[in-house]
């Protein structure tokens, strides 16, 4: 099994450690990984915030680079949202027939990390062990754009040693939103308040979800806070083993 | 004097939704009123939805309807109003506000009304018709609870279902106890309504004139629907003899029979209930029952252009049953002032823009996390973040046009961005600069707590972590060089767990 | 052209300018029947099932509730005006003489005045039919029915329904209108389409309002008091 995969602009340069751990966690399941070094960004800051030729020009950009890729998995789920949604209406606009068909032929291949791990490898349990209290945020566009549903809960369920805390209002949205966040910074930290107020009531160590963008605002909100919780993106959770615990 | 005269609520006034937001943010009595109705009318909601099964097949077929009638509204209008005629009504063609107020004010003058009950329409606060008509001598009455509270209290509304759920029972007792003229009157939620119920019983039966909105028109009768809880809307429609009713030209149904989808999704998704208590549907005019000299005010205001357009037409679909702004996580914490607009909440951010073509209220748009929990719950299933992220374009394209842009660090971040985003070389020289610069920033423990200009907005609430040394790719290019190096050598060590965690 | 002409023009101008237009190219195509619905129409409930639903959703929202046959409906109707310990009761001009219990000061509508509809205690009249899930009364304002003003003044109403007028969804209420046409619209004399009816008032419930602080309050406007007499036929 071979895949490509596609870290994200703010993975890259904010997250690296997500991404050595999707390295880590792929790689002991037996998957051939590549990286597309031209790689940069999928567009959605800019498609979000109303900047949709230049979103265009980053979306063409990342058509043509995978385009010959087996597969191709993302660890975030605004950036495939961002591909299986609003890609579509980008290339019609702008007329592009061959751009189109290329990506008809791509998206089929693009999966987000907990649907590649349960879609394409059928796994489950992927080996992972941490010992600690974690609870789970269900970001939007995994829920509501990609339907995950219960694939990250059935992931977190075989981690040896976690214990999940439930979160209450799990549907609500943190408050991040992407240009939101600064764009209407006074109304996405009132948002932020009222999402903390359940993270925290869990008691859990960990706030943990597979989106890097909003444990940035939750984690960012926490450690101004000095709340006695950290976040953790989920990658990072499956990749933790026993052994690395220990060694 | 009050409903939509007033600044607060008028998009070409208004001050932008960041700005109108805060002293919201800043009243705790507020927010815990807004959330606390919110909470209710959702839990209600959730569990009648639940209840039935067929829901998202109704929901489909809503949207279907609602489309049909869009596409062929000029049909569906005509037939309207040829029905209505025949059956004694009068059906007036209104291009936009003002003319609107004008006819309405001259069919008044024509029955000589110094006074005129009304039912609540959001459609007359969009016009501004109260003001309007008092400065022309004619006193208006609300009828709606909320709305005399509003009317009465001068205060403006907050929500499209419930618009008085910012103001909390101790307000109202000293709203009603001031204009209505009552000692000792308690803040008992029984006692509140009772005093309203007393007040408007003479004028429900001696004011001849009343004006109302529509839930529904339906083409194939000539039809007018109005869906309430109250009663007062049944007072207005048949005791009076005049009945004016303001009408926007999407609200019209193709036939009867479509109300059995419509009437299923609205009081559902409204209050919460399988259906409201009343619901009164009138043809024209009846001999012996009701208004005798009826008129209906289709209003086009802006509309038309909406329709024009293949992602917004949708956002005429809109039955006005409040949902999205239930279930919106922003209005949670804003509620409906600052919208700046009659119409708040995730349908005001999309509709009010369109209905000033853009010259206004330009930052409701982005009003909105993209959350797309209004989506999910929109009974015709409009795509609200769809239509907001396109609005979000058009007006970034508008902005383009001007000078303004090379003041807005925002504009020329994300051109810069996008520029650096089209050559990995770029992007990583761009990653390196920003770890440079951002050191500055950076404290001993390796999180900046504080960040000029736009980056001030974030580090106002939340901290961010310094830049790593290294970036994933960074570290891959290293990888790959060491394994094709070390070929057949030890593999470099690879970082444990514990670093990963913040 | 006069001014009022001309606004009618360019809307509907606008308007199909609108609906014609390549922008608005590739929405759904004009279409006259709609598409097969995937929602349900049909209830698949008993008889006895669907009553029983019924009555429940009235006594949800505090109707009282009472069965009969079609013999022992006079009788029944005479036992809930005795219990409401009222005296003055409107009655719509076509209900049957029989309901019309001697002992009770009886003001027929033939064009009332208001103060008088207002004065009374309470009024009775028939229904046209109810939907169970909801528990809506249906009232189509023909002559056992009467004007609607008789049902909104007095503060007590009571309604009789026929149990064979009992339908479970409202998609079943709109194959009633279809099937059985209207007799307010044939009474009246209205050009409702195809018998389609001209007046439609749905009941489901007392007037409420949950504007103060979400608190629901009953009887603001409208009867405070129901009480249905389901017949079983």
């Amino acid at each position: 099994m071979r895949a490509s995969l596609f870290i994200t602009c703010y993975n890259d340069t904010l997250f690296p450690e997500t991404g050595r751990a999707v390295v880590r966690l792929l790689e002991r399941l037996g998957v051939e990984l590549e990286f597309h070094p031209g790689q940069t960004c999928c567009g959605q800051m800019h498609a979000n915030t109303g900047f949709r030729p230049e979103a265009f020009s980053q979306a063409r950009r990342f058509v043509q680079m995978y385009q010959d890729a087996e597969t191709v998995v993302i660890p975030s789920s605004s950036c495939v949202a961002m591909i299986r949604d609003q890609y579509p209406g980008l290339f019609e606009e702008l007329g592009d027939e061959k751009l189109r068909r290329q990506f008809a032929a791509l998206v089929p291949r693009i999966y987000e990390l907990s649907e590649f791990l349960i879609d394409k490898l059928g796994v489950e349990d992927v080996g992972a062990y941490f010992p600690h209290r974690v609870t789970y945020h269900a970001s939007c566009h995994g829920l509501r754009a990609l339907h995950l549903g219960d694939r990250p809960f059935r992931l977190l369920a075989k981690v040896g040693g976690l214990e999940l805390a439930p979160l209450e209002n799990l549907d609500r949205c943190c408050g991040f939103g992407g240009t939101f966040s600064v764009k209407n910074g006074d109304v996405s930290s009132a948002m932020l308040a009222t999402k903390l107020e359940d993270v925290l009531a869990t008691g859990a160590e960990y706030c943990t979800a597979l989106d890097n963008s909003c444990l940035m605002h939750l984690g960012g909100g926490m450690h101004r806070q000095y709340a006695p919780m950290k976040t953790i993106h989920m990658a990072q959770i499956l990749a933790s083993t026993q052994q690395e615990v220990h060694g | 004097m009050s409903s939509a005269g007033h600044p607060i609520l008028d998009p070409t006034l208004a001050p932008p939704f960041p700005v109108a937001a805060l002293p919201v943010l800043r009243n705790p009595q507020l927010r815990k009123n807004v959330a606390h109705a919110i909470d209710v009318i959702q839990a209600k909601r959730d569990r009648l939805v639940a209840e039935k099964t067929d829901w998202q097949a109704l929901r489909e077929a809503a949207s279907g309807i609602k489309d049909e009638a869009l596409e062929n509204l000029a049909a569906y209008l005509e037939q309207f109003e040829e029905r209505c005629t025949a059956a004694g009504g009068h059906v007036h063609w209104a291009g936009d506000a003002a003319e609107a107020r004008r006819i309405i004010l001259e069919i008044l003058r024509q029955e000589n009304a110094d006074e005129v009950i009304k039912i609540k329409t959001m459609t007359s606060a969009e016009i501004q018709l109260n003001p309007f008509l008092e400065a022309a001598g004619i006193r208006t009455y609300e009828t709606d609870l909320a709305e005399i509270i509003l009317q009465l209290g001068n205060g403006e509304p907050s929500h499209i279902v419930v618009p008085a759920l910012h103001v909390n029972r101790g307000q109202v007792r000293e709203i009603f106890a001031r204009s209505m003229g009552i000692e000792n009157l308690s803040d008992d939620p029984q006692a509140l309504t009772a005093a309203a119920r007393h007040y408007l019983r003479q004028k429900f039966l001696t004011v001849p004139t009343a004006i109302s909105g529509a839930n529904f028109l339906i083409a194939e009768t000539g039809a007018v629907v109005i869906v309430e809880s109250e009663g007062n809307g049944r007072m207005c429609l048949t005791l009076p003899r005049t009945l004016i009713t303001l009408a926007g030209i999407e609200k019209v149904l193709p036939r009867f029979a479509d109300l059995e989808v419509m009437l299923q999704l609205l009081a559902r998704s409204a209050t919460g209930e399988r259906m409201n208590p009343y619901t009164s549907l009138w043809t024209g005019v009846t001999p012996g029952d009701g208004p005798q000299n009826f008129h209906v005010v289709l209003l086009d205001n802006q509309r038309s252009p909406i329709l024009a357009r293949k992602t917004e037409r949708q956002t005429l679909r809109c039955i006005r049953c409040g949902a999205c702004m239930n279930t919106c996580p922003v209005y949670r914490q804003t509620g409906g002032h600052a919208y700046g607009s009659v119409y708040p909440g995730p349908i005001g951010a999309i509709l009010t823009p369109q209905l000033q073509q853009l010259q206004h209220a330009r930052s409701l748009p982005y009003a909105s996390s993209l959350c797309g929990a209004c989506y999910d719950v929109c009974p015709v299933k409009i795509n609200i973040p769809e239509i907001l992220i396109d609005l979000r374009a058009r007006v970034t394209d508008q902005e383009r046009e001007t000078a303004r842009k090379f003041s807005d660090p925002m504009y020329l971040g994300l051109r810069i961005a996008n520029w650096i985003f089209s050559r990995a070389r770029l992007f990583h020289l761009a990653q390196w600069t920003a770890r440079i610069v951002l050191r500055f920033f950076t404290r001993k423990d390796g999180w900046i707590h504080s960040l000029p200009s736009v980056g001030a907005k974030w580090t106002q609430t939340r901290d961010l972590r310094g830049l790593p040394r290294e970036t994933f790719h960074q570290w891959w290019s290293e990888r790959e060089r060491q394994r094709t190096r070390g070929q057949g050598g030890e593999r470099p060590k690879e970082p444990g767990t514990r670093e990963a965690a913040r | 052209m006069s001014p009022v002409a001309d606004s009618r023009k360019q809307v509907l101008e606008r308007i199909r300018a609108a609906t014609r237009g390549p922008e608005a190219r590739g929405s759904a195509p004009a279409t006259v029947e709609p598409p097969a619905p995937g929602y349900l129409r049909r209830g698949s409930m008993t008889a006895e099932a669907r009553l029983a639903l019924m009555a429940e959703r009235l006594r949800e929202y505090d109707a009282i509730v009472v069965e009969c046959s079609p013999e022992g409906l006079a009788a029944t109707i005479h036992a809930q005006l005795k219990a409401s310990g009222r005296r003055t009761f409107v009655a719509p001009a076509g209900l049957p003489a029989e309901w019309l219990a001697s002992e009770f000061a009886w003001r027929i509508d033939g064009n009332l005045p208001v103060d008088e509809i207002e004065g009374a205690d309470g009024v009775v009249t028939a229904s046209f039919c109810a939907v169970a899930e909801s528990g809506t009364i249906v009232l189509h304002h023909g002559p056992a029915e009467g004007r609607r003003v008789i049902t909104l003044l007095p503060d007590w109403h009571l309604c009789v329904v026929r149990a064979g007028q009992v339908v479970q969804t409202l998609p079943e209420y709109f194959d009633l209108c279809r099937e059985q046409g209207s007799e307010g619209a044939r009474e009246q004399g209205n050009k409702g389409a195809d018998g389609l009816p001209a007046l439609v008032t749905w009941i489901s419930g007392p007037s409420a309002t949950a504007d103060i602080e979400m608190t629901r309050i009953k009887g603001v406007h409208g009867p405070r008091f129901l009480n249905v007499i389901l017949v079983t036929d």
